[in-house]
């Protein structure tokens, strides 16, 4: 459900502040693997996996799976079973283009015991019987909901790309609206997906982000544009923009790793965004760029998405709507690569 | 039917109207008593059940411990089950309103395990307020009926009390889902915390995964639960409730049933008599070519338009009554067993057609007898001899039946409760009235005879006339005994349950004055700080600390409270009754416990505390009229030594010689602030008690009353009929030197003989009636005993108004009759 | 002695319907007669008059010197009760009385209750020829024989005066007979005044004289023996 959401909680849950956040300064920089578990006194903390999986009979789908920890600020003077403090919620999805449409599900607990938290000093999230665990240098994400269910493990075949400034990732022209950020692009996956009540077989590519920070949404800012791509040669980029009421960027950053290369971290002005045809939902009337020209680094970039319908209406529950969805990364007319293309704002305004 | 008959047959209601409508009222008031205890009842129920199916939602499966709670470590171990699809967590509170007596219902919910268990308990946040409304421990959220019923809106404060203190909350929104209930919710680790219940929750609903069927799922959770805890079927709260409230329903319901006979009786005595009156009509009819079965088919379709027209006005009353006592008192008629919801009155058609059927059942029934004598008559003797009230039918003697009915009763009384309610005990008391009036007829010779030194032409003929026609003594009379029978055996039943309830109260309120944190499962307590404070107040000897607590002792059954007090070896504070074992691990078990689980002075009983069971011996059995479902007495001390909780809800105070409680309470709201504590002395708490208890039974006393009434009615009618008939009687009487006063004294003499065979029979029916209210009914619905008292003074005081009262009613009728000239009354002779 | 002076009754108040006309009588003790006349006549009305049961406009009523006129109700019942003896064609027995305490009524207003009073009962029942039927109801009884009761009744007190009205109404010709002789012999027996009314001549002829009421006289009608 993207980091949206979470973005909300935190953007709500700022009049009633009643503990203090450890605020994120470029002095200190994201070191690995320690800072793999999770950073409980942060106000919001997510692990976040997309990625593209092929199966025996060679048919595409996209997944994706979130964990989310919030710090509420709430009861942490009673300390209990059912204590609010700190809460896991978690999101998954399969992009199938069979069904027409995107399969998702979601789960938020307290953090209690063995039925939902997560762990420090390593990735270990969980809500109920969904987890995503690093386990001897290999992630295992497990998700079961009424539509669908996928166990996978996902390999990194690269190191770590730290994001920013050694990690220290700014989202607007005032650098307290930050975060610590990196991602774990390339990572091979094999399992099991379970669709419609059949099993399939998967191999895949995947991309894990894990980001944490107490205070990321700037004032002004309507939504955002992200992507995170694995590109065939090895290469990866992550890429996002914020944008105001008119659909400007605010400020926008990237990430470009090419093989051999060290990896680039990319200034505002490296970073574009070009809309080349909008999809509009017929359930909430909202128009998505699906079809993206994105200019990073140098490098020029079509996105087209697997399924133009991949949008996610949660009003009923979280009151969020927007478009997250597997993409194919076009250059020169040629498919060079997949990943995840994550699109906000485009309904209506983030409440603030 | 031949239709053309109508005008013959119906339209004679129309020409005795009076009795007519006496007939219709006292049927119409039997039947709208007992529609509107029914529809009151199902409304309650009904809105009550829907609270249950609301509150257990979708729940396959309930966990549920003492009202304390139980340790919530549990929940984690059944939730991770396989068996276990979902589950969600319930901290239910009875919180008290600060400084107020009233209490709110409190559920702690875990907000993110309501979707798929309890999606009604969601609680849903007021405009401005964030997502994380429903998190703070601040905030509480109320159902529309708690909101009207306290007055609130959001954004205002609610003041509930916990422990000692004042704990203010915000009515930071809504529980839409909960719209008939009276409930409050807020964030489960919040109602831990805010109500001193660290570590309890006392509920786990859950949902099994799918395909499961229930006895797999509670056997395969069975085993993990800590002793005192058990896993249910959501339906059995329900029934509990249903259970509960029943024998309160039952014995009000057979109130109105005695209300209905009484108007049977009636329609009994009017028809008895219209027949015999219109004698030569029907002789003349049935000569003229009416079969006799239609004769009597018409004369039941009388009885059948009385009854109906009477049920249909009693339906409407009884909806009438039901709107104004559910406004008035709520829907268990304030008897406590639905607190907390707002029922709403339905129309139920089935209802409504059952108690129509009745009526009209009672209307001919009452018409039965006399149709059939007026259908056996042969026509020619009638037309012979013209209407005379002595061919009044029904005046034969059944000493055989009487005694019958009365073995038959006795046997009733032995068998045993079925569901709960005591059949045998109503059987036995229908029996006993039956007897009643088969003996009626007897009872009036035998009085007649008490009278036989009475020289006076009056009183002779009287006598006479009652004992060569004792049919005329059944049709007035079964009314006055069936009402007099009523009204006997409720006086002697409450005068017993009074004079037992105030023993009672004397032996369990020993100390001088009371202080209360609030009852088990509930907001307010005192803690060891408290418990020391109150100890060391001055003026204070010696403090009693008690503590409650519920234990479930059976799955199918209520939870039984659980009382922890200082207690001697021998329980002598108690008001035990029975036999009485020296044990050294003492337990006390109310009559209630002995009656429901079997249990005896003596036998090994297993309670659950703390999660563990604990074995105890029956030392005693006590006497309870405050917990129906139960309860058991154990030494404070051992309690606290095996279960570790220290609070306590209730302090008995001993005071020291010379100090006064209204000084002592004084120090005390001083040294605890006003509002915290509730204090009361013994002598508040037994007047109050004994008020309550008088004014439950006040509406009993109004039915006795309507009940006579209609019994006195029934003599009036009779004689107002019978005095008609007489009219050449009276003249023959007058010419032969009978003066006025002397006729008038012959009916009132008849009248009282009547009536005092009704009463006597009454008394005796009655006093029968009383014991097997007190040993069956009670013994059996409500499971506790009670000393027998007769009121004799009351009782004497009652039959001798009745037995006057019902020989001014027989002279006010005759006097119709007796105001005629005499010259008029034989004229067509002349 | 029993002696009317310009007995006069109207209905309808004053100017209305005069139905007894000044009409004047003496009977002395003993003497049995019959009045007839015409339906509407006047023979209840009189009947009343006589019993003390209907106050007359003018004129006087006297039984052995005493003026009903000067009598109070009470006093009128009391009179009555001591004096008078009734039979009525509908009969008037108690269902719920045997025969002797029907018959043994008037003593008993009389203050007698106790054996004395049933044993002049039962006399008097044999008297009319009911011997052993004392304890009999009257539900067991013909017609014929309940009016006996009734003739039983009204003389076992002794009576000054008996009024029969009609009493053979009810009966068949042959009873009619043999109640109309009874009636007389009885009558007589007692040394009373009786008033025979009825409007058959048969039945009037049982009487010593007989009298015809017209409205404003009574004429004496000739004896058909």
């Amino acid at each position: 459900m993207g980091r949206m959401w979470c973005w909300l909680l935190l953007v709500v849950t700022l009049p009633a502040l009643a503990v203090d956040y450890p605020p994120v300064r470029p002095g200190r920089s994201v070191s690995l693997p320690a800072d793999t578990g999770a950073h409980p006194g942060y106000r919001t903390e997510w692990w976040y996996v997309t990625g593209w999986l092929d199966d025996e009979a060679g048919v595409q789908r996209g997944f994706q799976i979130t964990f989310f920890r919030v710090r509420t600020g709430i009861g942490e003077q009673a300390p209990g079973r059912f204590s609010p403090a700190q809460l896991i919620l978690a999101h998954a999805a399969v992009a199938d283009a069979a069904q027409g449409r995107l399969l998702h599900a979601e789960r938020s607990a307290r953090a209690s015991g063995l039925l939902a938290g997560a762990a420090t000093g390593r990735t270990h999230a969980w809500v109920g019987d969904w987890r995503l665990e690093e386990r001897d240098g290999v992630f295992i994400a497990e998700v079961s909901a009424r539509e669908f269910s996928y166990s996978l493990a996902l390999e990194p075949s690269q190191p770590p790309m730290l994001n920013g400034r050694a990690g220290f990732s700014q989202k607007a022209p005032d650098p307290r609206h930050a975060s610590y950020y990196y991602s774990r692009p390339q990572l091979a996956v094999s399992g099991e997906v379970t669709v419609d009540g059949k099993r399939h077989v998967v191999t895949g590519r995947a991309w894990l982000d894990q980001e944490w920070s107490s205070e990321l949404m700037p004032e002004g800012a309507r939504g955002w544009d992200w992507v995170g791509l694995n590109l065939d040669d090895g290469g990866a980029l992550m890429a996002f923009r914020m944008r105001d009421g008119e659909g400007r960027a605010l400020w926008s950053a990237g990430t470009l790793r090419t093989p051999g290369e060290p990896d680039r971290p990319l200034a505002p002005s490296e970073v574009s965004f070009e809309v080349l045809e909008r999809w509009r939902s017929p359930r909430t009337g909202a128009e998505y760029p699906v079809h993206l020209r994105v200019r990073a680094g140098g490098r020029v970039l079509e996105l087209t998405a697997l399924m133009p319908d991949q949008e996610l209406d949660s009003r009923r529950s979280t009151g969020a709507v927007y478009w997250e969805g597997a993409v194919r990364v076009i250059e020169a007319g040629r498919e060079i690569g997949r990943g995840y293309l994550e699109m906000t704002g485009y309904l209506e305004t983030i409440r603030m | 039917m031949n239709r053309a008959l109508a005008p013959a047959f119906l339209g004679s209601l129309g020409s005795r109207r009076l009795t007519t409508l006496l007939s219709m009222l006292a049927i119409a008031l039997g039947i709208a008593l007992g529609v509107a205890v029914q529809v009151i009842h199902d409304a309650a129920l009904d809105e009550f059940d829907h609270g249950m199916r609301t509150l257990s939602g979708e729940a396959d499966l309930q966990i549920v411990g003492p009202r304390g709670g139980f340790a919530d470590a549990l929940f984690e171990i059944v939730v991770l089950r396989p068996e276990v699809a979902a589950a969600s967590p319930l901290l239910e509170t009875e919180a008290r309103l600060f400084g107020e007596a009233r209490m709110l219902r409190v559920i702690g919910v875990d907000i993110f395990r309501l979707a798929e268990v309890q999606p009604v308990l969601f609680p849903q946040p007021a405009a401005g307020e964030d997502r994380f409304a429903a998190l703070r421990d601040d905030a509480i959220f109320l159902s529309p009926g708690a909101m009207q019923a306290l007055g609130l809106k959001a954004g205002d404060t609610l003041r509930l009390q916990s422990g000692l203190e004042p704990l203010p909350l915000r009515v930071a929104g809504g529980v839409p889902g909960m719209a008939g209930q009276q409930v409050a919710v807020m964030d489960i680790a919040a109602a831990q915390h805010r109500f001193g219940r660290a570590g309890m929750i006392s509920r786990i609903d859950l949902r099994l995964r799918e395909g499961l069927d229930l006895t797999a799922g509670r056997e395969a959770l069975g085993p993990l639960l800590p002793a005192g805890v058990q896993v249910l079927a959501p339906e059995r709260a329900r029934q509990q409730a249903a259970g509960l409230s029943r024998a309160y329903r039952v014995n009000l319901t057979m109130l109105a049933v005695i209300a209905l006979v009484t108007g049977g009786f009636l329609v009994f005595s009017t028809q008895a008599l219209s027949v015999v009156r219109r004698r030569t009509e029907f002789a003349f009819l049935r000569a003229i070519g009416l079969a006799r079965q239609e004769l009597m088919r018409w004369l039941l379709a009388e009885g059948a338009l009385v009854g109906a027209i009477g049920a249909a006005a009693g339906v409407a009353l009884g909806y009438g009554l039901a709107a104004a006592a559910l406004t008035l008192l709520g829907g268990d008629l304030g008897a406590g067993y639905f607190a907390g919801i707002t029922p709403r009155l339905a129309f139920e058609p089935i209802v409504v057609a059952v108690f129509l059927a009745l009526g009209t059942v009672a209307g001919v029934v009452g018409a039965w007898l006399p149709a059939r004598e007026a259908a056996t008559v042969s026509p020619a003797m009638a037309l012979k001899s013209g209407g005379d009230a002595a061919a009044l039918g029904g005046g034969r003697r059944h000493p055989g039946w009487a005694l019958g009915a009365a073995l038959l009763a006795g046997a009733a009384c032995l068998v045993p409760p079925w569901a709960g309610i005591p059949v045998g005990g109503y059987v036995a008391v229908a029996l006993l009235l039956a007897a009643g009036v088969f003996a009626l007829p007897m009872l009036a010779a035998r009085l007649s005879r008490v009278l036989a030194p009475l020289r006076m032409v009056p009183v002779t003929l009287a006598r006479s006339r009652l004992a060569a026609v004792p049919g005329h003594v059944v049709v007035a009379g079964a009314g006055v005994l069936a009402s007099a029978a009523l009204a006997v055996a409720m006086a002697i039943m409450v005068a017993s349950f009074r004079h037992s309830v105030d023993d009672w109260l004397a032996q369990i309120l020993p100390a001088e004055l009371y202080a209360r944190g609030a009852r088990a499962g509930s907001s307010g307590y005192f803690d060891p700080a408290a418990q020391a404070l109150i100890a060391g107040t001055p003026g204070v000897a010696k403090v009693d600390f008690i503590r409650h607590d519920t234990v479930l002792l059976a799955p199918d059954r209520p939870a039984v409270v659980l009382i922890a007090r200082p207690l001697t070896a021998d329980g002598r504070e108690l008001p035990l009754v029975g036999e009485r074992v020296a044990t050294d691990r003492p337990v006390w078990i109310s009559e209630a416990v002995a009656d429901l689980y079997g249990y005896g002075a003596g036998d090994t009983i297993g309670l659950p505390l703390a999660g563990e069971l604990r074995e105890f011996t029956v030392a005693g059995v006590w006497r309870d009229y405050a917990r129906q479902s139960g309860a058991i007495m154990i030494p404070l001390e051992r309690y606290r030594t095996l279960s570790g909780d220290r609070l306590a809800n209730d302090a008995a105070l001993h005071l020291l010689p010379g100090e006064t409680p209204a000084a002592v309470a004084a120090r005390l709201r001083e040294r605890f602030g006003g509002e915290a504590l509730e204090l009361a002395q013994a002598g508040e708490i037994r007047a109050i008690s004994l008020r309550i208890f008088d004014r439950t039974f006040a509406v009993t006393y109004l039915l006795e009353a309507v009940a006579v009434v209609i019994g006195l009615f029934g003599v009036a009618a009779s004689f107002a009929a019978l005095a008609a008939a007489r009219r050449r009687e009276f003249g023959m009487l007058r010419h032969i030197g009978l003066t006025r006063r002397q006729v008038g004294l012959m009916l009132a003499t008849e009248g009282a003989l009547t009536a005092a065979a009704g009463a006597l029979g009454g008394l005796v029916v009655g006093g029968a009636i009383s014991l097997v209210l007190v040993e069956v009914v009670n013994r059996q619905s409500f499971h506790w005993s009670m000393d027998f008292r007769v009121p004799f003074g009351t009782l004497a005081a009652f039959c001798v108004t009745l037995v006057l009262l019902a020989a001014l009613a027989a002279v006010l009728a005759g006097r119709q009759a007796m105001r005629q000239e005499a010259v008029m009354a034989v004229k067509e002779d002349w | 002695m029993l002696e009317f002076v310009d007995l006069t009754r109207r209905f309808g108040g004053p100017g209305g319907r005069v139905v007894i006309d000044r009409l004047s009588l003496r009977l002395e003790a003993g003497e049995y007669v019959a009045v007839t006349g015409e339906s509407g006549v006047g023979k209840s009305t009189l009947l009343n008059l006589l019993a003390g049961l209907d106050k007359p406009d003018s004129g006087a009523v006297r039984l052995d010197g005493v003026e009903l006129g000067m009598l109070d109700d009470d006093a009128l019942t009391r009179w009555r009760r001591d004096q008078l003896g009734f039979v009525f064609q509908a009969f008037h027995v108690l269902p719920h009385l045997t025969l002797a305490q029907n018959v043994a009524l008037p003593l008993w207003l009389q203050g007698e209750q106790g054996p004395a009073s049933v044993a002049a009962a039962t006399a008097m029942l044999d008297a009319v020829g009911l011997e052993g039927r004392a304890a009999s109801w009257p539900s067991e009884l013909s017609g014929g024989e309940l009016q006996r009761v009734a003739i039983a009744r009204a003389l076992v007190h002794k009576p000054r005066l008996v009024l029969a009205d009609e009493p053979t109404g009810n009966l068949d010709p042959h009873r009619a007979g043999q109640v109309l002789g009874l009636l007389r012999e009885r009558i007589r027996a007692a040394g009373a005044i009786g008033i025979l009314v009825t409007h058959s001549l048969e039945a009037a002829a049982t009487a010593d004289r007989v009298l015809r009421l017209t409205g404003d006289a009574l004429l004496p009608l000739e004896p058909t023996r």
